[in-house]
């Protein structure tokens, strides 16, 4: 076969060039770490593999309301599956998975193979760096906290047969949709990025981010079955039931089955209980930053 | 107008060690070798530098910027390569090579751009599409190299560069480090201790020892003396040295080794070989190993400091 002489050409040494183009600063950085972070955590540019948990958790996470939301359309109003409010406890299973398997992957690898200082030797400093990574995973769980609900509603509205009026009636539950899911999306994104940072590899962060909201969730339960004082702080012993607390204070609506509903404590203590998880995980985070050396 | 400057700079560590003790330098363009033992503050130094340390006392500027105040804008414009291994194995080059000119502020396409002209500069070709976790050390410091140098830095900190590398490897670093000086017109600061890689790549040298200035001239004055000979025997030493002494020959002993300094005798260079050689034989000394002495900063800062050892 001749090749065409087009086709094989001379790579000629063309020097180094300088660059004289825009230089984004320390904005620019921030916004690659928190794109970069975003596309790792639904395994963009990986392997097929890496993929199939981050896409599945959104896909599970969202079928229950297509089915509602089909159900409804179908045969109308028969029975009312899912509520704004008792959507993300139903879906609770999924949100410990998916952070467990996605928020190692923003943060362990930087850590253990020391790359941070190729990142602090750059225009950003060590807050920008984990606020970068904390809004990554935030927004990278949006697609769980958030836009189920948000389907839900534009479900509701679509089949509905007046559907401005009852765009005009649901419309009042879009801050607790938007709030709650942004809620859930900053603590569970602060409590899986504190344990992934003190955890060494990526195994270790995963099974420990499971191991708190599964044994959260056994004590809990336990602690409500035993009714009484115990009831009392069965949802504070798990993250899941604490978020779901603060989501019905601020915005109302009670969940049956959650333990909340059976605490019966003054509901101002989960907006404490809150930020006392927030509190502490970015206090582990700022302290573990602090403390690698360039 | 020197590219960094500092002023009485000073590092003391909570601890009590003090890493930097009143430190004045001004370093101007080129290859710059900054040596001293491990420990001297080199490292401490380039941090500082870089922003990213407070100094305890005095004040030090890079491109004319505070490194008190204005450690972002110096760190986008200088370039880090750090001395341990610093790189994620299951990431390919080209990707990390390019989120880092992006972290350092060039856009997506620029970012690009680079990677691929610096990964070609650094010698990385096809095997740049792989995980780096399947490198070997020589294409690591290749891949360190050209993450400092993507987003196209007016100077550059290599802390240790040949570390970990065989022979091969390093003569191909040095010779890439200095096309960067040259060709590339990018002012490198080459922190190391080992004098005789330094040697071959930097044009000025700033020696520094426990935190202290020791020294800052052109490599010329540092090198001028370089003629001695560590000539290895089987036995005791003494007896050669004694007879090259008598040769008019400086010649030392020290256990199984002899120092032969190749400047004296009046014979230049090769009658002290072949007085070497005459007198071995004519004691029947076998001789292990000679070699030219290669200056580490170890015995450059032995009793007397580099002064002492240069002068």
């Amino acid at each position: 076969m001749q090749p065409s002489p087009e086709a094989t050409g001379t790579i000629y040494d063309i020097g180094y060039r300088d660059y004289d183009g825009p230089r984004l600063g320390r904005r620019g950085a921030i916004s690659a770490i928190l794109w970069a972070g975003l596309r790792s955590v639904y395994g963009m540019g990986r392997s097929g593999r890496s993929k199939v948990l981050p896409w599945g958790a959104v896909i599970l996470a969202v079928i229950p309301a297509g089915v509602a939301v089909a159900i409804k359309v179908l045969v109308g109003d028969v029975v009312e599956l899912y509520s704004y409010e008792n959507y993300l406890w139903q879906i609770g299973a999924l949100l410990p998975v998916f952070v467990a398997a996605q928020a190692p992957e923003l943060v362990v690898n930087d850590m253990r193979h020391r790359v941070l200082p190729l990142y602090f030797s750059r225009p950003i400093s060590r807050l920008d760096y984990v606020l970068a990574k904390l809004g990554a995973l935030t927004i990278g769980l949006l697609p769980l906290t958030l836009l189920p609900v948000l389907l839900l509603f534009v479900g509701h509205v679509l089949a509905a047969e007046d559907v401005i009026g009852t765009l005009g009636d649901e419309v009042g539950s879009l801050p607790a949709i938007l709030g709650s899911g942004l809620i859930h999306a900053i603590v569970l994104a602060s409590i899986g990025l504190a344990i992934c940072a003190v955890a060494g590899r990526r195994a270790y962060a995963a099974g420990a981010v499971l191991a708190l909201f599964l044994i959260g969730s056994v004590t809990s339960g336990i602690f409500q079955e035993q009714g009484g004082g115990l009831a009392g702080i069965a949802p504070f012993v798990h993250p899941l039931a604490i978020l779901d607390g603060v989501r019905e204070w601020l915005f109302g609506g009670t969940v049956d089955g959650s333990p909340v509903a059976s605490a019966g404590v003054p509901m101002p203590l989960y907006g404490l209980a809150t930020l006392v998880v927030l509190g502490v995980c970015w206090l582990v985070l700022a302290i573990r930053y602090r403390s690698v050396t360039t | 107008m020197p590219l960094i400057s500092t002023r009485a700079l000073t590092k003391r560590y909570p601890g009590g060690v003090t890493a930097l003790d009143a430190l004045s330098v001004e370093i101007g363009e080129g290859v710059i070798g900054l040596v001293g033992a491990n420990g001297a503050g080199k490292s401490t130094l380039i941090k500082i530098l870089l922003g990213l340390l407070p100094a305890t006392d005095g004040a030090a500027t890079v491109l004319d910027l505070d490194t008190a105040t204005q450690g972002a804008a110096i760190r986008e414009r200088v370039g880090y390569m750090p001395e341990h291994d610093c790189l994620p194995p299951d990431v390919s080059a080209t990707e990390f090579v390019s989120h880092m000119a992006r972290v350092s502020g060039l856009p997506r396409g620029a970012a690009r751009e680079r990677t691929a002209d610096v990964l070609r500069h650094v010698g990385l070709y096809e095997e740049r599409y792989r995980p780096i976790g399947g490198y070997s050390t020589g294409m690591k410091q290749r891949v360190k190299l050209a993450q400092a140098l993507v987003h196209d830095p007016r100077l550059l900190f290599l802390d240790e560069p040949t570390n970990g590398l065989d022979p091969a490897g390093r003569d191909e670093m040095l010779d890439l480090i200095e096309r960067i000086g040259r060709d590339f017109g990018i002012t490198v600061v080459v922190a190391s201790h080992l004098l005789g890689e330094i040697e071959r790549v930097a044009g000025w040298l700033v020696a520094i020892d426990a935190g202290r200035l020791l020294r800052t001239a052109p490599l010329s004055s540092f090198t001028e003396r370089t003629g001695m000979l560590l000539v290895e025997t089987e036995e005791d030493g003494e007896s050669l040295a004694a007879r090259l002494v008598g040769r008019g020959i400086e010649a030392v002993a020290d256990g199984r080794s002899v120092v032969v300094d190749l400047a004296t005798g009046g014979g230049g260079e090769y009658a002290v070989y072949d007085a070497l050689r005459d007198e071995a034989i004519d004691l029947g000394l076998a001789i292990v190993r000679i070699e030219h002495r290669r200056h580490q900063l170890e015995d450059l800062f032995r009793d007397g400091g580099v002064d002492a050892a240069i002068a």
